[in-house]
């Protein structure tokens, strides 16, 4: 356009100077003024998300051991566990020990909490059962009933002529529901 | 009337080099500009990585609040379950100890086992068939084994055996 401007041959120093003192200017103002505060705060930003970072990481290791340590735990004590929770059903307790005893019948004693998170029902068992040899199988099988069940003292035991009388207590043992 | 061989120029505004400062000036304010808002992005979406980072882990938090609290729970319905079950094998195998300890010339008519205590109502032939083959077992097992005989109309002897631990232990042994 301008073939015959001669600025860049014969450089004026005068202007030279004006032009480097205003982009210095200009250049310090944004350095001081915007970019190293920016930076700075950029920096303490930085250092804190690091630092929530690590301590979120930290605590999600956590986690997924204690998940891990939990689904192990569930894993191994899955019967246990849905022991628990089953219902315990009067119905259901005289059909399992319809296998080895004939004439079973229950009776409800009490019902009483048992370390806080548990709760305990007693119940008398009368039955009559032909040979001993059905009581350890009932009391075997128990140990895999869908409740958690506990033969306890007092038992009686009464011959007569062709069966056994037996009277037992049993503990049952539920999660308390109302925890 | 003209006084020069050329024709006049128009002269512009800004020299070359003068555009070239400007320009040159421009684009590093224009650069600066850029480089300090990329900054606080950057910053701003630090702050929001903060925050979201501080709920994820107050959530994680409260899940392994949550998962201690079933672990324990698990172990403690398991450490109750491993007492219930070993219990009812131990009772089990104190049943059958019982059984196999009477001797084929003994019937029992009545057994009442409490915690501390068994009560053994039979017949048994003479007294010292019981003397020999029941009541001293159950001597070894018991700290106190009272029996009563009472004789029958056959000559054979009903026998009452009451037999007592002291402690807290019962007869689960």
């Amino acid at each position: 356009m301008n073939n015959f401007d001669r600025s860049l041959d014969k450089i004026d120093m005068m202007k030279l100077l004006i032009f480097l003192t205003v982009f210095m200017v200009i250049t310090f103002t944004f350095v001081f003024l915007m970019i190293i505060p920016n930076i700075k705060d950029h920096r303490v930003l930085q250092a804190e998300y690091k630092r929530v970072l690590v301590h979120k990481t930290r605590v999600e290791n956590l986690f997924f051991e204690r998940e891990a340590e939990l689904s192990k735990l569930k894993a191994e004590n899955v019967h246990i566990i849905s022991a628990f929770k089953h219902p315990f059903t009067q119905q259901e307790f005289v059909r399992y020990a319809g296998k080895f005893f004939a004439q079973v019948s229950l009776a409800e004693v009490t019902k009483s909490e048992y370390k806080k998170e548990f709760i305990e029902y007693e119940l008398n068992v009368t039955s009559m059962l032909k040979t001993p040899t059905n009581f350890y199988n009932f009391l075997e099988g128990l140990n895999r009933y869908d409740s958690i069940v506990q033969a306890d003292f007092p038992i009686h035991l009464e011959s007569s002529k062709e069966s056994i009388t037996s009277t037992f207590k049993i503990k049952v043992y539920d999660l308390n529901a109302t925890r | 009337m003209r006084l020069s061989f050329i024709a006049p120029r128009p002269k512009p505004f800004l020299s070359l080099f003068s555009k070239m400062w400007v320009v040159f000036i421009v684009l590093m304010s224009l650069f600066m500009i850029i480089f300090n808002f990329y900054i606080v992005i950057e910053m701003s979406s630090f702050k929001s990585g903060v925050v979201d980072l501080t709920k994820e882990r107050e959530r994680l938090e409260l899940k392994i609040d949550e998962d201690d609290e079933l672990i324990s729970l698990i172990l403690r319905q398991k450490a109750l379950s491993e007492e219930i079950f070993s219990n009812n094998t131990l009772l089990k195998e104190s049943m059958k100890n019982l059984f196999d300890l009477v001797p084929d010339q003994i019937t029992l008519q009545k057994v009442q086992m409490e915690r501390n205590s068994l009560v053994i109502y039979g017949v048994t032939p003479t007294q010292d068939t019981f003397n020999f083959l029941l009541a001293a077992p159950l001597k070894s097992i018991f700290h106190t084994s009272n029996t009563t005989f009472y004789l029958t109309k056959e000559g054979w002897y009903n026998f009452v055996s009451i037999n007592k631990i002291i402690g807290e232990d019962g007869i689960r042994e």
